[in-house]
């Protein structure tokens, strides 16, 4: 089994997407339970993208198929995660911020929190204060999630914050803060309720906010 | 110019070119995620003012406002269809400013698609979409053509080959980050075999800006300097790295620092020089002291 999780994790590492949905296939006809194959073999492999990356073993595109077979392979697990016994169904709406075109990090962050169980809605990139608004009144998401890659764009979080809070919705929604250049100390001096160094400590971050 | 001429010239003398153009104009009060070129037609006095300081600090090169005037890239920030009136706007702003004491420069960017597996685009459309920029420049009359902060080496090779169709002499840089492994682009392009490339699909210069700070570029054109078939080499490096505070965006580099950094690359072989993100024309009148020193000190 663990052996299968492992094969699994390497797969993905690979950014192998067939090979990842066969071995989720097999790993759910075997019965094991969706989060164990979520926890257990897609997220490490996940992990180690992360890493091999930061470490410069890993390139850009590497990192994009691996998170597509992740994609893939979370969309298997998802009907099996949503009858567990997840966080109760919340709603998190994720963007990056206006001016700013990175939206790796931001995608692997939604994957992440779509496999622990949260509703995610992908507001995409360059998103505008205006929209990040419009979502809050409309779509009441519990959690909104920004993020910059730009030190350019950081001072875009600050704006939209303060757009959310011009529109009367502050005490409607948490609002989490994260990408390369973020730190603690901005998210406190931007007024956001959280904020997290990668797409793991994200969905503790959400966890815990909500 | 011709890639002769320009070759011809390179022998002679090293070039130097002008620094950024985004941070003056953010400072002038461009709207975040505003596309630069648009000030071509809305604010063209800015722009030509901005161009003068850099042929008043000494500039050989000023490089046209048209780095994402590509069909693509403008149709991605609203401006779609106006590829041509808007290089022909750059030109003319940077003809005015550079009058006779420098060459103009017709700057091209990423087009901001991405090939497989990151995206659907292909090398095909990327090269096309960048061949109508080219000639655009090139019929608005630029001396040369500079292609800047390329990632993908496929996607600055569909450049090279769309400028060098133009007749005119082709300037290509791509953008490049030291690794545990070696210099490589963000997509693992390695730094020798992609100026390698480059110059072999007819740029008449290649070799690296943006991303990095001076002493780090210092180090990169060094590893070109033992491959003689790469001369002349092109580095523009940051002035620094960009840090947010309350009041605005600041680089921590030193006009000076930066100047001794980039009179080591021309020891190292680099032979077109000057300043990409962050950099004023402080770093410029600063390069160009040391180049001067330099020449007199050497002959
Ligand atoms: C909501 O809560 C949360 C919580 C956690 C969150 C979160 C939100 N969001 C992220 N996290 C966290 O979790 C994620 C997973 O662990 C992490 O996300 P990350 O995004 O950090 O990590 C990703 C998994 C992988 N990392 C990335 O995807 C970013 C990688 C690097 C190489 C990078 C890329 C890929 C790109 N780039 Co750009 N790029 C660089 C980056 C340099 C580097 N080596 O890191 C960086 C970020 N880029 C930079 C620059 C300057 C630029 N880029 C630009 C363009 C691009 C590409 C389009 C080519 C491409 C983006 C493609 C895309 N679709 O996203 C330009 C700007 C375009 C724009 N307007 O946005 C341009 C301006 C280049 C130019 N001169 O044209 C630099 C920023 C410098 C700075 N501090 O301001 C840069 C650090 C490179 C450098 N060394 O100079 C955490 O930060
Ligand atoms: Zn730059």
């Amino acid at each position: 089994m663990s052996d299968l999780f492992r094969e699994l994790g390497q797969h993905l590492y690979d950014g192998d997407a067939p090979g990842v949905i066969e071995l989720t296939r097999k790993a759910i006809e075997q019965g094991l339970d969706a989060r164990e194959i979520l926890n257990a073999g897609l997220l490490p492999g996940m992990e180690r993208v992360g890493r091999d990356f930061k470490d410069g073993e890993l390139f850009i595109p590497e990192v994009i198929v691996a998170a597509r077979a992740m994609h893939a392979g979370i969309e298997l697990l998802k009907p099996l995660l949503a009858r567990g016994a997840g966080p109760a169904s919340r709603k998190i709406a994720l963007g990056t911020v206006k001016g700013d075109l990175h939206d790796i990090g931001k995608k692997l962050v939604g994957i992440m929190m779509q496999g622990a169980g949260f509703e995610v809605i992908d507001l995409g990139h360059d998103v505008p204060p205006e929209r990040f608004v419009e979502v809050v009144s409309t779509l009441k998401p519990d959690l909104i999630g920004m993020s910059a890659l730009l030190s350019t764009t950081m001072p875009m979080m600050k704006n939209t914050i303060e757009a959310i809070r011009a529109a009367g919705l502050s005490g409607k929604v948490k609002i989490l803060v994260g990408g390369a250049p973020i730190t603690q100390a901005w998210a406190d001096e931007i007024g956001a309720d959280g904020f997290a160094p990668d797409a793991v400590g994200a969905v503790e971050c959400a966890r815990r906010l909500l | 110019m011709t890639p002769t001429e320009l070759t011809q010239r390179l022998r002679d003398r090293v070039l130097l070119l002008d620094g950024g153009l985004g941070s003056y104009f953010i400072a002038m009060g461009l709207e975040q995620g505003r596309a630069p070129e648009a000030w071509n037609l809305e604010h063209p006095e800015q722009v030509i003012e901005v161009h003068r300081r850099y042929v008043d600090a000494g500039s050989d090169i000023i490089q046209t406002n048209s780095f994402g005037a590509s069909p693509p890239k403008l149709a991605a920030s609203g401006l779609e269809g106006r590829c041509a009136e808007l290089n022909l706007a750059a030109v003319e702003l940077a003809r005015k400013a550079a009058g006779a004491s420098a060459l103009v420069a017709g700057n091209i960017g990423p087009t901001g698609r991405f090939l497989a597996p990151m995206g659907d685009a292909t090398e095909e459309q990327l090269e096309e979409a960048l061949r109508e920029q080219a000639s655009a420049l090139a019929r608005a009359g630029v001396d040369l053509i500079s292609i800047e902060t390329m990632y993908d080496l496929r996607e600055a090779l569909a450049a090279v080959r769309a400028a060098r169709d133009t007749g005119l002499a082709v300037l290509c840089s791509m953008t490049f980050e030291l690794r545990p492994r070696g210099v490589f682009t963000i997509m693992g392009n390695r730094l020798v075999p992609s100026l390698q490339a480059l110059r072999d699909a007819g740029a008449t210069a290649a070799g690296l800006n943006c991303t990095v700070t001076s002493d780090a570029m210092l180090t990169m054109v060094e590893q070109t300097r033992e491959q003689a078939s790469l001369a002349p080499v092109v580095a523009q490096p940051n002035a620094g790295q960009p840090i947010a505070t309350p009041s605005g965006i600041k680089y921590d580099a030193d006009p000076d620092r930066f100047a001794a950094d980039i009179g080591r690359m021309l020891r190292a072989g680099a032979r077109v020089v000057g300043g990409c993100c962050g950099t004023d024309d402080a770093f410029i009148r600063a390069t160009r002291r040391a180049i001067d020193t330099m020449v007199s000190a050497d002959g």
